[in-house]
């Protein structure tokens, strides 16, 4: 869900530039020592990527009757932490206005914070919460997912919310409305993409295990314990 | 289910081989010009002339051009709906008082805000879109490297852009395999196949970027790509129009002052 060009007053559209800002130059300091370290890095990094995108650019099977579009970045937040995630966000979301015409280029600074850095701070710590519990991965991947998907749609309303307050009760209560709103598709929708990637985790330990053993996602004994259960 | 990329029509449009800095200025100067506005007459003036511009000039289909817009209104009345119950004021059309702190009610002043931020968006989409219709994002890479953007960044955009498509064929292919196999038939199937995409897209790009990384060391990358632009001549009608396009809007937004609609 990405506040659309327009919609925010320059005012609040420099605020959450200010906010980003900080957070993309700390995610490109890391890249830059991650790549420094290990070159094959960089596709990897373009793939996930390009992953994000193409998932944005499809339709989740209609939820509400509208029909949405997951996020998609559990995965990179998984594999590479929250910072340079924003990063790799912050360009998605670029090609996502320039592409595919969602979101905006002077709200770009209020979808970063809310997709690229909010959401995936939040997937992150559950992921880091979880990992070492004998919970299991599906169930880690779903949480994880529809987490950082729900922080999402609360920072957008909360931007929606700072920007508009009411007249009565303040900031609080056009929260709340907003929340409101947005709750009807949102909820479901992050839901259902909770339940798709740990389907799509669920293919790829069928398949091609190694890739998260080598992104040291998940343990190899958990990952073999999860094949087992499989068959 | 899919949509399609505006990088498409970007790459063919009648606008290509305009100056990119001029189609920049015009597309930024339209989104800052409706951003500083505070009537809703000047957001719609600007739509009104970039939407002739896309339609006549850069020779866009009137339809496609419409469809952009769709999903942003929906985004867009949800949340004026909102603006409108909640921004109060003093001529009161309808009120309803939930709680003693939680009140919605339509004013006058609502409405006008309502219908202020509603235009401002249309304004700065069809900004948004013009440049997304105009500007092939290759030439906006040359436009963010002589910005001085961090080399790792637009190493990491080229990438990005290249897997885009690669996968996006794949996905199809896919995707057009299990709609004949009835893959999305019922709801639940549809959520087993969709993942089952999903997780074929990601093996697929994971390959994709195994390939990409040999070949690239086989060609001695370190760590920069060459990117070979073109500059285009800065035109002198192009140029004109860019220059009477943002006077005429300026102008706008400053006569047309606070105007509110009702």
């Amino acid at each position: 869900m990405h506040i659309m060009e327009g919609f925010l007053p320059w005012q609040w559209c420099l605020v959450w530039w200010i906010v980003a800002i900080p957070c993309l130059m700390l995610g490109i300091y890391q890249l830059k020592k991650i790549l420094a370290k290990d070159r094959e890095a960089l596709p990897l990094l373009g793939v996930t990527g390009g992953f994000i995108f193409i998932l944005s650019s499809l339709k989740l099977p209609s939820v509400t009757g509208s029909s949405s579009h997951p996020t998609g970045t559990g995965l990179s937040t998984i594999s590479f932490g929250p910072w340079i995630t924003a990063v790799v966000c912050a360009i998605v979301l670029l090609f996502q206005s320039l592409f595919l015409a969602h979101g905006g280029l002077s709200t770009l600074g209020a979808n970063i914070v809310s997709m690229g850095i909010v959401g995936p701070l939040v997937g992150y710590s559950v992921y880091r919460l979880l990992r070492n519990t004998p919970v299991n991965i599906y169930i880690t991947v779903f949480l994880v997912t529809a987490l950082a998907d729900i922080f999402t749609y609360v920072t957008t309303s909360l931007e929606l919310a700072l920007a508009y307050p009411a007249e009565t009760g303040g900031f609080f209560s056009s929260f709340i409305l907003f929340l409101g709103i947005f709750a009807v598709t949102q909820i479901p929708l992050a839901i259902v993409e909770g339940v798709v990637l740990a389907l799509v985790f669920k293919y790829i330990i069928a398949l091609k295990p190694d890739i998260l053993i080598r992104l040291n996602i998940f343990s190899e004994e958990k990952i073999n314990k999860a094949r087992n259960e499989q068959s | 289910m899919f949509e399609e990329l505006l990088e498409d029509i970007a790459q063919k449009n009648g606008l290509r081989e305009v100056n990119t800095y001029l189609k920049l200025a015009t597309g930024l100067g339209a989104i800052f010009l409706c951003l500083l506005s505070t009537s809703y007459i000047a957001p719609l003036f600007i739509a009104a002339f970039l939407t002739g511009a896309v339609l006549i000039l850069a020779r866009v289909d009137a339809k496609t051009y419409a469809d952009l817009f769709l999903f942003p209104f929906s985004f867009a009345i949800m949340s004026v709906a909102g603006i409108i119950l909640v921004y109060g004021g003093y001529d009161i059309f309808w009120q309803w008082n939930i709680l003693p702190s939680f009140a919605l009610s339509v004013t006058r002043e609502s409405i006008n805000q309502g219908a202020f931020v509603f235009c401002r968006v249309i304004g700065g989409m069809s900004a948004m879109i013009f440049i997304a219709l105009t500007t092939p994002m290759t030439d906006i890479f040359i436009v963010l490297r002589r910005c001085r953007v961090p080399e790792v960044v637009i190493d990491l955009m080229m990438i990005i852009y290249r897997t885009i498509f690669i996968l996006m064929d794949q996905v199809i292919q896919i995707f057009q395999a299990q709609v004949m196999r009835l893959g999305y038939s019922t709801w639940r199937e549809s959520i087993y196949s969709f993942a089952a995409l999903c997780g074929a897209a990601f093996i697929a790009s994971w390959d994709a970027g195994d390939d990409l990384i040999r070949a690239m060391d086989a060609r001695c990358y370190d760590g920069k790509f060459a990117l070979l632009g073109e500059t285009r001549p800065v035109e002198r009608m192009p140029c004109l129009a860019v220059l009477v396009f943002l006077t005429l809007s300026t102008a706008v937004v400053i006569v047309s002052g606070t105007i509110t609609i009702i």
